[in-house]
């Protein structure tokens, strides 16, 4: 039953312009973000009078294995690409009204939403690879010692896989809710930011850093901020520390979201 | 509109009539037909507005089964939930005697409400998902169904760029792929030409012959009587009569007559039908179509010590039918 649901997905997928143009979009994009960082961020402030002392401590964060990490936290934040896919490919079943069609020919209501699922891990995937293809070849570049080990520290494969899973499911149920591709976007977007960055900041000013309980900075804290972006060694430490526990809630949070559509899903009218 | 085509009384006049006096033909020799649908007691609220309202009956098996009535009357709503597509309030239905599954919506062809396709894929790719979906049909029987419906010069073209007729006739093709043994087909003539409506009945007709069972929803009643072997009319969500078209919509004799004491011709007549009603001075009598002899009326009114000063025999039209049961 799963591959006949993947089959479906991806003849709906394979010829959608929107899903190819958001890989083209992040094929460029992640290869030309983590090296504009590599440039303005690292190797231009090795001589900088608050960072450069930091930099230079630390081994390069762009060469194995720190490159999986890196490579990682910088792509999270274009994560509002392949949630424009999501949201647009979930949207347009309810306006083609063809979420009734699928269950007219005979999906049930759980393998409709199933299917859905199975496209946000889709986009997932696509997403990951791309990251894996720009972490892999930037640690090549930058990696001068041959001892090192290329595969140490991919466990950030898998967690940024799994940010973009929790965060794309976010906006799939945005998406599921609304049912309106152009509201729906809104709200993601300008919640994606600046909203919760900003009630992020806020809590963490006045309300003992409640903001990391915010549905996406829940997944964000998986993949603490490398110490490259930070002067605060304390401040660091502590995300660092932070990051196991977030990999649960993470889980959790997705769950709960899933158990959510999947209950809507049964009780409403299509 | 009442005054013209008659009251709600006469309506459960004519409804008793096609209870009772059922033309003899269809009492002969037909096979006893299992039911394709059944339904029973099928309520649902929209809100506070009551859409359907404990709405019952069976869908036998090779027959074109028609869903008539006038916009707003349910006839979606109803098809919407033995496609489980919307939950009824109450009451339940049965697919061969089985409760609604997926598995037995995929042996069903549907056209629900508007054709419902991928507007960035062909007709070809939308029918492959539905293929995909359904299990039925194949690619030799895509090309095949594209041919029957006129689309396949422009298999090719993306839906967004179809005529409204042509996206019907994309939505007849999937209803039809794999050619499925029951049919649902919702307002099946939508948007359709004249000659596009002719196509269609004569689809239909041919799928009739060949031992399908169509369940097709329609506000034309030209299009009901052409081609459906049974019918149920809904009005306002009620159920108001249903069962062979002959029966339902079967045109029927009038016959207005007027005596110096019409209260006593409208006891008398009450012997020669069930329907009888003083309107104005003169009194209406209902018989079946073909039946009504105006020498034996004024006979038997004469053996009872009426003379008659008016006799007269009216033609209902089929049209008027529809109004006084909708109405």
């Amino acid at each position: 039953m799963m591959t006949s649901l993947l089959k479906t997905e991806w003849l709906k997928l394979k010829k959608y312009w929107a899903f190819w143009l958001m890989t083209g979009i992040v094929a460029l994009t992640y290869p030309g973000i983590n090296y504009m960082m590599y440039n303005e961020a690292y190797k231009n402030n090795l001589n900088d009078k608050r960072m450069g002392p930091i930099l230079r401590m630390i081994p390069n964060p762009f060469a194995f294995p720190d490159v999986w990490h890196t490579v990682s936290f910088i792509s999270s934040f274009f994560l509002f690409l392949p949630a424009i896919v999501v949201i647009m490919f979930i949207t347009n079943e309810y306006s083609y009204k063809t979420h009734r069609q699928n269950i007219i020919d005979g999906w049930s209501r759980n393998q409709f939403l199933l299917a859905k699922m199975i496209d946000v891990l889709i986009v997932s995937l696509v997403v990951t690879v791309l990251y894996t293809v720009v972490a892999f070849v930037l640690g090549n570049v930058n990696t001068g010692n041959t001892e090192v080990s290329v595969w140490s520290n991919t466990r950030y494969i898998g967690l940024f896989f799994l940010l973009n899973f929790s965060q794309l499911s976010i906006a799939f149920l945005i998406a599921f809710l609304v049912r309106k591709a152009f509201i729906a976007l809104g709200l993601f977007v300008f919640y994606f930011f600046p909203l919760e960055p900003l009630l992020v900041a806020l809590g963490r000013e006045r309300a003992s850093d409640a903001g990391r309980f915010l549905p996406l900075e829940i997944s964000d804290r998986m993949i603490p901020i490398p110490r490259m972006f930070i002067s605060n060694e304390t401040q660091w430490k502590s995300l660092v520390s932070q990051a196991n526990l977030h990999i649960v809630y993470s889980i959790m949070l997705t769950t709960v979201i899933w158990i959510i559509c999947f209950w809507i899903n049964k009780k409403r009218n299509l | 509109m009442k005054k013209k085509f008659g009251t709600s009384n006469k309506c459960v006049g004519i409804m008793k009539i096609a209870q009772t006096q059922r033309p003899a033909y269809l009492h002969s020799n037909l096979p006893v037909m299992s039911a394709v649908l059944t339904l029973n007691g099928i309520t649902k609220f929209y809100g506070s507005i009551r859409a359907l309202n404990n709405v019952s009956f069976e869908v036998p098996q090779g027959s074109v089964f028609g869903i008539l009535g006038p916009n707003g009357s349910g006839k979606t709503t109803l098809l919407s939930i033995v496609l489980d597509v919307l939950k009824a309030n109450n009451g339940s239905f049965l697919w061969f005697g089985q409760p609604g599954s997926p598995e037995q919506r995929r042996k069903i062809g549907s056209l629900l409400e508007t054709p419902n396709f991928y507007h960035y894929l062909s007709a070809i790719d939308n029918l492959k998902i539905t293929n995909s979906i359904s299990g039925r049909g194949n690619a030799q029987d895509i090309d095949r169904i594209l041919k029957k419906v006129k689309l396949y010069e422009r298999r090719k073209s993306r839906f967004k760029s179809y005529s409204l007729g042509m996206k019907q006739r994309l939505a007849i093709a999937a209803a039809l792929l794999g050619s499925p043994k029951v049919l649902v087909l919702d307002e099946p003539t939508n948007g359709l030409d004249p000659v596009g409506i002719a196509e269609i009945r004569e689809l239909i007709v041919e799928l009739r012959n060949s031992g399908h069972t169509i369940i097709m929803a329609s506000h034309l009643l030209d299009e009901v009587e052409k081609v459906c072997t049974h019918a149920a009319i809904l009005k306002t969500g009620e159920l108001i009569t249903t069962g062979h078209v002959e029966e339902i919509l079967m045109d029927e004799d009038v016959v207005e007559v007027s005596a110096s004491d019409v209260n006593a011709l409208e006891n008398a007549l009450k012997e020669l039908s069930l329907t009888v009603t003083i309107v104005g001075n003169t009194v209406q009598l209902i018989l079946p179509k073909g039946t009504a002899r105006l020498e034996d009326i004024n006979s038997f009114c004469f053996n009872r010590g009426i003379v008659l000063n008016h006799l007269l025999l009216k033609k209902k039209r089929l049209e008027a039918r529809f109004f006084e049961l909708t109405n």
